[in-house]
C-alpha cells in the first residue's frame, strides 16, 4: 500500500461519521446512500460526501445495479493496516488482550445493568 | 438491497492486468492466495469442474464449476467447501485496468447467511485479496501468510475423512 492510499485511509477513518457509515454498511451489504442517511440527522449530501471519502480510501466499494448504487463495506484495506503492524506471534498475545478486554467489559455493563432497576 | 448477501473485496495492484490474470487461474501449482491449495480442471471454460486440492491430491478443499471465462476481466465459479454441509455459492473475480495498476475485486454471491460457509468466506476475502497483491507484486507472499500456509501445510494429517479426494472426483 503506498503512502497516498495510507493516508487516504486513516483520513477516512479519522471521523466519527464516517465510522459509522462504515459499521452500517457492514451491517446491510448493499444498501443505498438514502439507506444509509436514515441513520443521520444530516442531510443526503452530507451523508454522500463521507461515502466518495470512504470510496476513495477504498472502504467502501459501489456498485451500479439499475438505478441504485450499492454500497459494501471493503475489509481489504483494514487487513493490509493490520499486516504492516503485525506478526503472527503479537497477533495472537494482542488478541488475548483485546479478548480479556471485550470480556471483562461485557461483564461490566451485565453488572451495571443490573445494579439500575 | 439484492436478496442474495454479496460481499466485495478489493485491492489496487500494482501490475499489468495480464500478471494478475495469469496469477489468479494458474491451475496445477501451488496456489498461495489460495491457503496452499492447487486447481484442478480439465480446463477452464465454462460448466468445466474445478477442485481445489492439497498438492498432493489426497484431499479436496473447494468443489465448484466455471460460469464465466473472460480473460483478463472476469472469471466466476460456483463454490463449495467439502467439510460443511451449505449450499453452494458464487465467487467472482474482476479484474479493471487502472492508470496504476489492476484493481482487483473478489466478490462472493449468496452465501448462506450465518452459515459455516459464511465466517470462512469473511476470513478468506481479506487473505486472498492482498496476498494475491503480495504475489504478483513482490513475488512472494509475506512473512505471515508463509507462516500460516506453513501452519495449514502441517495441518494436513488433521484434515476431516469426508475432504479425501475420492470423494470429491
Amino acid at each position: 500500500m503506498v503512502s497516498d492510499d495510507m493516508d487516504a485511509l486513516f483520513q477516512a477513518l479519522a471521523h466519527a461519521d464516517r465510522r459509522r457509515i462504515l459499521d452500517l454498511v457492514k451491517s446491510m451489504p448493499g444498501c443505498s446512500v438514502n439507506d444509509v442517511t436514515k441513520y443521520f440527522p444530516t442531510s443526503r449530501i452530507a451523508v454522500l460526501k463521507h461515502v466518495q471519502v470512504l470510496e476513495r480510501a477504498r472502504l467502501l466499494v459501489s456498485r451500479k445495479e439499475g438505478r441504485v448504487r450499492e454500497l459494501y463495506f471493503n475489509a481489504a484495506p483494514i487487513q493490509l493496516v493490520y499486516d504492516r503492524w503485525t506478526t503472527e506471534f503479537s497477533s495472537f498475545w494482542a488478541g488475548t488482550v483485546t479478548e480479556l478486554k471485550y470480556v471483562t467489559e461485557a461483564i461490566q455493563a451485565k453488572n451495571k445493568q443490573k445494579a439500575e432497576p | 438491497m439484492s436478496d442474495a448477501p454479496r460481499q466485495m473485496y478489493q485491492v489496487m495492484i500494482e501490475a499489468p492486468i495480464q500478471a494478475v490474470w495469469d496469477a489468479l487461474t494458474k491451475t496445477d501449482e501451488v496456489l498461495p492466495f489460495f491457503f496452499g491449495s492447487v486447481m484442478r480442471t480439465p480446463g477452464l471454460k465454462p460448466g468445466a469442474p474445478i477442485r481445489m486440492r492439497s498438492p498432493d491430491n489426497k484431499y479436496t478443499g473447494v468443489v465448484g464449476d466455471v460460469i464465466e471465462f473472460d480473460p483478463p476481466h472476469r472469471f466466476s465459479h460456483t463454490f463449495r467447501f467439502t467439510d460443511f454441509d451449505d449450499a453452494p455459492c458464487k465467487v467472482i473475480y474482476e479484474l479493471k485496468e487502472t492508470p496504476r495498476g489492476t484493481e482487483f475485486t473478489l466478490i462472493t454471491e449468496g452465501v448462506p447467511v450465518k452459515s459455516k460457509t459464511e465466517k470462512q468466506m469473511a476470513q478468506g476475502g481479506p487473505f486472498i485479496t492482498k496476498t494475491l497483491k503480495d504475489l504478483v507484486e513482490r513475488g512472494r507472499p509475506s512473512f505471515g501468510t508463509r507462516m500460516i500456509l506453513l501452519i495449514i501445510r502441517l495441518s494436513a494429517p488433521f484434515t476431516p475423512k469426508r475432504c479425501l479426494s475420492k470423494n470429491w472426483p
